[in-house]
Order: C-alpha cells, then sequence, then structure tokens
C-alpha cells in the first residue's frame, strides 16, 4: 500500500481569512475516502470546523485561524480492521494507509505520518498542524505529529486533545499511564515537567500557574489519600477553581494538574484555564496588539542580538514581544495574566536585565500594589508577586536599578505622593518600604534614578511645587536630602529623563509647564548648570523625552511633537545640538512616549504607540540612516 | 502610522524527519515564507527534544521543540468519554514529525538535539527575583544534517 492507492485531487480554504504566514493552519486530510465518496469527507471536515470553532479559546482566536481542507481519493473505501484485534479483515487500499488494530489495539488508529506530513506540506506549505480524517464508522484515533480519526460519533474529541500535544506541548493530566491498574506509577519522580500544564510544585510563590490561583484557594487544592490508585473522588470545590489537583503526568501522587477537569485528562470537557492561556499564548502573538496609548513601552537588550519589549495592551494586559537576531519578532505575549493599573498614563511594566540570562519587570496592578515577575532563561516566567504592602498612586510607574547583578533597588510614589523605595538582595531578599528623604511627588510625576556607580544612586522627580528635585545615596552618607535644581517649572506630570555618558557627568531632559523640552546638566567640577531650551522644542501635551547616549560625547533625544510627529535630536561635542527633525514620518498618539535603545553604538531601536493605537518600531543604522516604521508583532 | 518596511523576512524552513527504531532520518526540507511566534522559539532551556539550525562553526541559531513522543508512547482514547486514557508502548516505536525553524542565510546544519534537567533540579526558590540555580542542563546531539537549502 503507498501513494499510488490514490490521488491528491485539491485543496479547499473552508475557514477563516488570516494571511497563511501569519496564521494557525490547520489541514485536514482525509484518507480511505473514493472519488464517489468526497462529499462524505467534506460533510466530516464540516462537523468537525463547527466543533473546532466552538471549542474554547478557539472560539475567541478565530480571526488567526485557517482551516484547508485537502481532498484525497483512495482506491479504496475505508481503513484495514485487522481480525487479530477483533477487527472486520478489512484491507482496502487507501493514500496514508490508515489502520485499526495498531500494537494489538483495535481503537489504535493510525496512519503514515510521513506522507501525511509531506502531503500537507506540499498543499499548504504554512501548516500548524495535520489531521487525517479515516472513513470508517469504527471508533478510534492516534496523536503525535498526525492527529487521526474516524468518523465514529466522539472521535473529534480525539483531534481536539491531540492538538493539545501537537500545537502546544501540552502534557497528559490524567493520573495513571494504563488506565489506573499499572503498577510503578504511584509517585511522580522529582524534578519539573517541562510542560506547561503539570507541576510538582505546591509553592504557592512559584507555581508556573500561580497567576491564576486565587488567595483563597488552598493548595493543593485536592491530594490523593491513597497513592497506589488514581484519586476517583469528585471535585471538593466549584468547577473552574484553579489550584493543585494531586494526580496528573501519568502518576497517582507527586504531580498535580491545574483544574479538576480538562480536555487533557479527559474527553469531551472543556480545556482548563490554564490550557486555554497556553492556546492563546501560541495563536494569539499572530494577531496585533491594540496598546493602552499613553502607558510607556519599555525595552533593554540582555545582549546585542536580542531585544525585550514590554507594553500594556488597551485592555490592561501586560504583554511582552521579543526580537532575536536568528529567529526575528516573536509576538506578543500576555506576561503571566498581568493586569496594568489603569490610573493616568496607565501604568507601564518596567524591567531590568541584571544578568543576560534573567529579567526582572515591574508594575502596579489593579489594586494599586507593586507587583514584579522574573524570567529565567531555565525555568521562564515566573507568576507576578507582590512586593510588601505599599499602596501606590494609580498608574504610578515603577522604576528599578541594579548598581550589580546581585542587587535591584526600586522606585515608585505612593498614593499620597510619597516618594518610596525598596531593595533586593539576593543574599536578603526583598526589604520593607521607606519613604526616600521625606520626599513627595507631584500628582503623576514618575521618580527617575541611575547608579552612575556601583555604590552611589542619583533620584529625580517633579517635586509639589512643579520644581524638578534631586537626591542621592552613596554607600558611605547614606540618603542625602532632596535639593532644587534650577529655577524651572515643570509640567506637574513630567518625567525626568537622566543620561550618564560618563560616571561624573548627568545630563537631564524634561518639559517646561508650557511644554518647552528643557535639559540641565550636572558635572563632578562644575556642579548643576540651569534648564535652558532644547534647540526650540516643544513637545505634545504630557509626552516625555527619552534621551540616550551612544557614545560619552553624543546624545540622541526623542519625543512627541505637537503636531502629534515624533522628532529627534542629537548632540556632539564639537557640534552641539542638532535641529529637531521628524523621524520617518511617524506619527503617534497624542501624549505617547517613544522608547529608544541603543543596542550597539552605531544602531538606535525606537518604539511607539502610532495614531492607530498599534505599536511600531523604526531603527537607525550608521550605515543607512533611518528606515520606515514597521507594526511591531510577529516575523 | 503607516506600515512602511519590516524589521526582517519571515524566512524559515519547514523539516520533516521520520524515526524508526532510534535512528532519525530527514526526509523533506523546504523553505516556507511563515511566522513562527516565540512561545516556539522561546529560549528557556527546557528539558526535551528540540531541532536546531546551526551556523558553519556549529552555533546554534534557532531551536524549536519537537513535540512527538520519540519512545514510541501511544494514547488509546476510549469510545465511552468518561471512562479513562490509557496509554501504550509501541513494540518497535516509528512515526514522523515536522518542525517549522526561523532561518537566517547563516545556517548550514540541523541537528535533532536532546536537552535533559539538571540533576537535583528544585523548583526556584519563594520571594522574587532569585539568581538561577547551580549546574545547568546538559544538550546532547540524536542526529546531525546538512540543510541542503539555499536561504
Amino acid at each position: 500500500m503507498t501513494t499510488s492507492d490514490g490521488t491528491i485531487l485539491g485543496t479547499t480554504q473552508i475557514y477563516g481569512s488570516a494571511p497563511r504566514n501569519r496564521a494557525f493552519n490547520v489541514v485536514m486530510l482525509g484518507d480511505g475516502f473514493t472519488a464517489a465518496q468526497q462529499g462524505d469527507l467534506d460533510a466530516a471536515c464540516a462537523n468537525f470546523l463547527t466543533a473546532f470553532l466552538a471549542t474554547k479559546p478557539y472560539d475567541r482566536l478565530a480571526p488567526a485561524i485557517n482551516v484547508f481542507r485537502v481532498n484525497v481519493s483512495s482506491t479504496d473505501s475505508g481503513a484495514a480492521d485487522p481480525v487479530a484485534t477483533g477487527g472486520s479483515g478489512a484491507a482496502p487500499h487507501t493514500y496514508f494507509d490508515s489502520s485499526f488494530g495498531n500494537n494489538g489495539i483495535r481503537r489504535l488508529l493510525e496512519c503514515n505520518s510521513t506522507t501525511a506530513l509531506t502531503a500537507a506540506a506540499g498543499q499548504v506549505p504554512e501548516f500548524t498542524v495535520v489531521l487525517v480524517v479515516v472513513n470508517s464508522a469504527v471508533y478510534g484515533g492516534s496523536g503525535g505529529s498526525v492527529g487521526t480519526y474516524s468518523l465514529a460519533s466522539g472521535a473529534t474529541e480525539i483531534a481536539l486533545h491531540e492538538m493539545g500535544h501537537t500545537a502546544y506541548g501540552l502534557a497528559d493530566e490524567y493520573a495513571y499511564y494504563a488506565g489506573g491498574s499499572e503498577t510503578g506509577h504511584d509517585h511522580h519522580p522529582s524534578g519539573e515537567p517541562a510542560e506547561p500544564n503539570v507541576t510538582t510544585n505546591s509553592n504557592r510563590a512559584t507555581l508556573k500557574w500561580g497567576w491564576a490561583v486565587a488567595a483563597t484557594t488552598a493548595l493543593p487544592t485536592m491530594s490523593n489519600p491513597d497513592c497506589s490508585t488514581d484519586d476517583g473522588r469528585a471535585s471538593t470545590v466549584p468547577a473552574g477553581t484553579v489550584g493543585l489537583f494531586e494526580g496528573a503526568h501519568y502518576f497517582h501522587c507527586g504531580a498535580f494538574r491545574p483544574e479538576y477537569s480538562c480536555r487533557m485528562r479527559q474527553l469531551g470537557v472543556p480545556f482548563c484555564r490554564v490550557c486555554r492561556q497556553v492556546i492563546w499564548k501560541r495563536i494569539g502573538p499572530l494577531d496585533t496588539l491594540p496598546a493602552r496609548t499613553r502607558t510607556p513601552i519599555s525595552v533593554i537588550a540582555r545582549y546585542p542580538e536580542h531585544l525585550d519589549v514590554f507594553a500594556v495592551a488597551s485592555d490592561g494586559r501586560t504583554v511582552s514581544d521579543w526580537w532575536d537576531q536568528n529567529s526575528g519578532w516573536a509576538g506578543w505575549f500576555n506576561l503571566s495574566g498581568g493586569i496594568a493599573s489603569p490610573g493616568g498614563t496607565g501604568s507601564p511594566v518596567t524591567a531590568i536585565a541584571r544578568y543576560s540570562g534573567h529579567l526582572d519587570v515591574f508594575t502596579i496592578g489593579t489594586d494599586n500594589r507593586v507587583y514584579s515577575a522574573w524570567w529565567d532563561q531555565n525555568s521562564g516566567w515566573s507568576s507576578w508577586f507582590q512586593l510588601g504592602g505599599l499602596v501606590a498612586s494609580a498608574g504610578a510607574t515603577v522604576n528599578v536599578v541594579a548598581r550589580y547583578a546581585d542587587h535591584l533597588d526600586v522606585f515608585t510614589t505612593a498614593a499620597n505622593g510619597s516618594i518610596m523605595s525598596t531593595w533586593w538582595d539576593a543574599s536578603g531578599g526583598w526589604a520593607g518600604w521607606f519613604q526616600v528623604s521625606g520626599g513627595v511627588a507631584a500628582p503623576g510625576a514618575t521618580v527617575t534614578a541611575i547608579a552612575r556607580y556601583p555604590f552611589h544612586l542619583d533620584l529625580f522627580t517633579v517635586g509639589t511645587d512643579n520644581r524638578v528635585y534631586s537626591c542621592w545615596w552613596d554607600q558611605r552618607s547614606g540618603w542625602s536630602g532632596w535639593f532644587l535644581i534650577g529655577s524651572a517649572t515643570a509640567r506637574a506630570d513630567a518625567t525626568v529623563s537622566v543620561v550618564a555618558r560618563y560616571p561624573d557627568h548627568l545630563d537631564l531632559f524634561s518639559t517646561a509647564s508650557d511644554g518647552r523640552i528643557v535639559s540641565a546638566w550636572w558635572d563632578a567640577r562644575a556642579g548643576w548648570s540651569d534648564w535652558f531650551q532644547v534647540s526650540g522644542g516643544v513637545a505634545s501635551a504630557g509626552s516625555p523625552v527619552t534621551a540616550i547616549a551612544r557614545y560619552s560625547n553624543h546624545l540622541d533625544l526623542f519625543t512627541v511633537g505637537t503636531d502629534n510627529r515624533i522628532y529627534s535630536t542629537w548632540w556632539h561635542d564639537t557640534t552641539g545640538w542638532a535641529k529637531w527633525f521628524s523621524v520617518s514620518g511617524g506619527i503617534a498618539e497624542p501624549g505617547s512616549q517613544i522608547a529608544a535603545i541603543s543596542r550597539v553604538t552605531e544602531h538606535i531601536d525606537l518604539f511607539a504607540v502610532g495614531s492607530d493605537g498599534l505599536i511600531y518600531s523604526t531603527w537607525w543604522d550608521g550605515s543607512g540612516g533611518w528606515a520606515g516604521w514597521f507594526q511591531l508583532g510577529i516575523t | 502610522m503607516s506600515e512602511v518596511s519590516n524589521s526582517s523576512g519571515s524566512d524559515a524552513v519547514r523539516l520533516i524527519f521520520e524515526y524508526s527504531e532510534g535512528k532519525i532520518s530527514l526526509v523533506h526540507q523546504q523553505k516556507v515564507d511563515v511566522a513562527v511566534p516565540g512561545v516556539e522559539t522561546h529560549l528557556d532551556i527546557r528539558p526535551g527534544h528540540y531541532v536546531e539550525l546551526r551556523d558553519g562553526g556549529g552555533a546554534s541559531l534557532a531551536r524549536v521543540p519537537v513535540r512527538e513522543d520519540l519512545a514510541g508512547g501511544a494514547e488509546v482514547f476510549p469510545e465511552n468519554h468518561a471512562e479513562p486514557i490509557s496509554r501504550v508502548e509501541r513494540a518497535a516505536p516509528h512515526g514522523a514529525f515536522t518542525v517549522v525553524v526561523p532561518a537566517t542565510a547563516a545556517a548550514q546544519s540541523i541537528a535533532v538535539v536532546r536537552i535533559s534537567a539538571p540533576e537535583g533540579e528544585a523548583p526556584p526558590p519563594a520571594g522574587g527575583a532569585t539568581s538561577p540555580s547551580p549546574g545547568g542542563p546538559t544538550v546532547t546531539d540524536v542526529a546531525t544534517f546538512s540543510l541542503d537549502l539555499k536561504l
């Protein structure tokens, strides 16, 4: 039996209109359908499509999904069904050689997966998953790289379960291997499974689906009282409760699943919340991301060939996208289920890389508490966890500095405007919050921090009199008092941007009360200058000024102008300040921020929320100048 | 703001592998214009099988997971969905799998690798930002192939 036992008749897109190269493409192949039976295949595919699109979360991801039917005629009808496993003895000649009775089990229906994958690649090169529909009323199916199922009632459930493995890497959540009567499956081996929907970790603080667990839910939520067998008791908590249910990943004890019930445990029930989130993370990035328009974007380069971008979606979800020189843009994904505070311009997600294999991120939650999460190369993303009991001002920014790799200093404003700080040290963990030298910021103002040396911090903010203030911390002398910088009056909600071109020099940038873009500088030898307007620039109301120093004698500034165009200027020690110029004609949301980073000295990457509320990027390269703006998503 | 250009192309390579009795063969290579989501190319180093594209010096350019049980286990599904799903070990593991790997012009070879968890791995400690646990996972080449496509 070979592909000579049939013919590929053609391919029909039966659902979707997403661009094939940016879509979740499902290819359905028919096997055991003769030329005269193609209508039966058409009907079977239509039935699957109905079930598929009614399944959460596919119902909400439909704009990024295409489904293709490949009509294949086989010489004979049906599938092989050996007598030895209780079958009819049929041995038809079919294109994909589908056969029941594999491994001595009649229901184990398999096809030639190499032929199926190759045929799919020929018809829809962009395919994501392949399903083979077998023309038989006998119940059966199997998984792996090709989901195979028959026309028997309920067999589409096999395809939905198997897609969970093939497309998303979900684990089986059932607590047995061979139906529960096996031996050697009492206790899960030590070590954390790689799959996202099973765990051996019962620690609430580090649980990989901790973001979905209510504080009132007990952990473990259900423990198996008899590890010699599967726990067959009914759930003790309401349906949909996310917690830790013992018995998963083929073992009666020692491994947990997120909910009592899930399609990855039992056919015919919905996916649990954690599995739905995993599916969303795979398909969602193929779509565009409407952003919270004035919330600042953060970007960091853990190493020169990699960028991590953090933003907040229009619905408040904390999101991230990353670019790697070898794989392009990854697509937006929800960062550990977080929702950021909507006050003011909205709390951003701020990020820092203490070293190249680790990220720490911070935001204010909808309860106006300060939250953090981390990503580590060896463990992936943590859940968000609360940093102490501080109630921050709604929509506040959390700024963070790593004076060295095992230390973080965190700054934000409390609900009453107090300037607050805490720190984390590898040896002692998190400290409590404290007010920095009695400082109080103007409503909406942020606290900016910089470490010119590992033993020194400088802070900047706009005070309640709308003047710019600073204070410093030095390891030898502790915190100084706050002092006024110059005589300018700033916008009450202004951000003071700071750059240290070299350790004994600071350049400050902010916006005056009339929108003028102003700067001041400090030098160890000369002290503080007064404020001056930078090249006559005026910013869109509320837009901050972003500054980067690619060299010790060079600065680049970016902002949104009063016409909402994105502007830049630069300063060079030999030529002074240049005129402001429009960056590739880009137009941003009024009052929004431009994020900038220089991951190598002759290169700048910019990020902005465009006038359509979507996030865009462009870059400048020393050899080619400014590129055009492109929508940031997946490439 | 209008979309003017893109930061990179969407060049990727589809690879189809066949495995039987512990041996893996590469049976299909195809250049495809398709975006590979970051969840597929994530840089977390987690245990499992992966396919890597490598440059001429053997450095990894991109790595995507293999979602096939190469050990040969298979699920058997009950007709009555209230009954348990069970698994069986195939007498002679065989099958095929496919991956799509983001590709760059520097790609010259392909490897199927196995990443093993570090010995004595423990969950990360509570309390927020942490340093990584000591030791690291081991990466073992299972099979290597040359990339015949011009990217």
